[in-house]
């Protein structure tokens, strides 16, 4: 076996070092903008989703975004938009942000312009169980907001809650929403994240 | 302080590495044939976790985040390094290693006459690097929530080979179908553990 | 040819070598992301062998550790970037489990037992080899999980509707982490079954 010096052994080591992180800088450097631009689309399409606006291709998401929506304000936990849905109403998207089972969750919810209903809502998750809590962002689900109410009859601030199939009598049809069953943490990570931003639209 | 606590516990049972995420099987397979090597193992698993994830925690907060660097001054709070993260964590395992290899040796015969065998092993266990990866992931507020995190990791990780080796031992005298002998019997037992430690779910 | 079809079955890194599980097993509850796992494994393992082969005569023995690794994390750092920009949606599922590309003992263990003391192109073949056959476990296994487990196929619906109206559901379990496992046990079995 030949034997190095150390010397050797610490060039040898410093030059691959250099060489890697180069090119990996360059590469980084160089898809930056297409990285970007996936997260932008992402968004873009999560609140096009919300606003009814099912079927749009992530190359159009951005374009299409910025010519229906504005600005309104921005707060720590995201940007207010106001937009115009599929359905030619208009209405503001609120940013949602909570907890999952096994990681962040989080989506966009467009309410009507008094801010008292539901037109639409759109959740994504980093890592919850498929098929149990990534159910959060089918379309089954997402839909069974539309036309909630965030007030009950007597005008009172209730959110809108997720409360499992057949337990949630007390409180009126048009304030909840069936959970989804065998994914008890995710659907209160959900009820929670809606009480959350709804909250501070409220205030 | 409650919820470094939570951190704890939530990283033993629930998040178990092994069960929750398959972290670490390599060794966790090849190491479990006696309980004492397993306790072993489980213990230098869990120290150098206890060690490397803070460390790194500090790389990522002061070196690798987009605007880590601000603390050299304003020209380099638009760096962002973290695609360097993965390259940085491994040396820092690797060196950490060795590091605690020369000063047990050293400094600690008795103990590292008991886990000096497993060091080199470590290095390249993926539970470890798995460790500064999730914390890197679940963005801990101070290095005290990362060093609770890393040590729950540790011990159920411990837990997990030690309960697998117990019952490896008892295995020995049962009578399994031929094919399924050694590697398919110990799959399917570490599947089975995982259902029952998902009943840990939720607390 | 011959001797580099072994690890598709007889030498199959995850079923009789027992390597690599670790960064798997989390990404099989779809094929999708099984899938791109799959490749990129193939990908990481075939390039650093073949580096790791030219380099072969030059590397100091005692360093050799930190080099592998040094060039296993280049390239698990180049396809993470490369998903991120351009498979968004799987790299989003696959997260922290790419970055574990890096431990995945099938890549060290061939640079350790090939490459350093092979030519480079057979190390090209034997990474390659062996990348796949750890990933025809990954996708056999994401096969089952998601046709059971959800009743669909690459995100497709397979299971009739009139299954599911004439009582058929989809088995919950099989989405959950531990199954995983079980099923490369029983494939393990299968295996040694027919081939014992």
């Amino acid at each position: 076996m030949k034997s190095y010096s150390n010397t050797y052994m610490f060039l040898y080591v410093s030059a691959l070092v250099v060489i890697i992180a180069v090119v990996l800088s360059l590469v980084s450097l160089g898809l930056r903008p297409r990285r970007e631009a996936n997260v932008q689309a992402e968004k873009a399409l999560q609140i096009l989703k919300a606003s009814g606006y099912a079927h749009v291709e992530r190359a159009q998401a951005i374009v299409a975004f910025d010519s229906l929506a504005e600005k309104e304000s921005s707060r720590s936990d995201g940007e207010m938009y106001r937009i115009r849905c599929a359905d030619g109403s208009t209405g503001h998207v609120i940013p949602l942000q909570g907890k999952g089972l096994w990681g962040a969750i989080w989506g966009y919810a467009v309410l009507s312009d008094d801010l008292t209903t539901i037109k639409g809502v759109s959740f994504a998750h980093k890592s919850e169980t498929p098929g149990l809590g990534a159910k959060i962002t089918e379309e089954a689900f997402e839909c069974s907001f539309e036309g909630k109410k965030l007030y009950d009859a007597d005008g009172h601030f209730v959110s809108v809650k997720v409360v499992p199939k057949g337990k949630g009598e007390a409180i009126a049809e048009k304030n909840r929403v069936d959970a989804i069953s065998g994914a008890t943490i995710t659907s209160r990570g959900v009820d929670k994240m809606l009480a959350d931003g709804f909250q501070r639209i409220k205030e | 302080m409650s919820d470094i606590f939570n951190i704890f516990v939530r990283s033993v049972f629930i998040d178990n590495m092994v069960f929750a995420y398959f972290l670490g099987m390599c060794s966790y397979l090849a190491v479990s044939k006696d309980v004492k090597t397993a306790f072993g193992l489980g213990l230098a698993v869990s120290f150098v976790l206890a060690v490397t994830v803070p460390v790194n925690y500090l790389m990522d907060k002061y070196l690798l985040q987009a605007g880590a660097l601000s603390w050299l001054g304003e020209r380099f709070a638009a760096v962002d390094l973290s695609f360097l993260s993965l390259i940085l964590f491994i040396a820092v395992i690797a060196g950490i290693v060795q590091l605690l290899e020369m000063v047990m040796e050293r400094y600690l015969p008795a103990l590292y006459m008991a886990l000096g065998i497993f060091l080199p092993l470590i290095a390249v266990n993926c539970a470890i690097l798995g460790g500064s990866l999730f914390m890197q992931e679940k963005n801990f507020p101070t290095v005290i929530h990362s060093f609770s995190y890393a040590l729950g990791s540790g011990l159920g990780w411990l837990l997990a080979i030690v309960a697998f080796a117990a019952i490896r031992e008892r295995l020995k005298f049962s009578n399994i179908p031929v094919p399924l002998r050694g590697n398919g019997i110990a799959y399917i037992i570490t599947g089975l553990l995982g259902i029952g430690f998902m009943a840990f779910l939720g607390i | 040819m011959k001797k580099y079809l072994g690890p598709l079955s007889k030498d199959n890194p995850i079923l009789v070598q027992t390597l690599g599980v670790c960064s798997a097993l989390a990404v099989t509850a779809q094929m999708k992301p099984a899938v791109v796992m799959a490749l990129s494994v193939t990908v990481v393992c075939a390039f650093s062998n073949l580096i790791i082969s030219l380099l072969r005569n030059t590397i100091p023995p005692r360093i050799r550790i930190i080099v592998q690794l040094l060039v296993v994390s280049f390239f698990v750092i180049l396809v993470d970037q490369l998903l991120q920009a351009m498979l968004y949606d799987v790299s989003k599922i696959l997260s922290v489990f790419v970055g574990l590309i890096i431990t995945n003992c099938i890549i060290m263990g061939r640079l350790e037992a090939f490459a350093l003391s092979h030519k480079p192109i057979p190390s090209l073949m034997d990474g390659m080899m062996n990348g796949l056959g750890y990933g025809l476990v990954l996708v056999v296994v994401a096969f089952f999980r998601e046709l059971l487990g959800s009743g669909t196929l690459w995100n497709h619906p397979v299971v009739p509707a009139s299954w599911y109206a004439a009582g058929y559901m989809n088995n919950g379990l099989m989405i959950l982490p531990p199954m995983a496992l079980i099923l490369v046990g029983v494939l393990i079995w299968a295996k040694n079954s027919l081939t014992s």
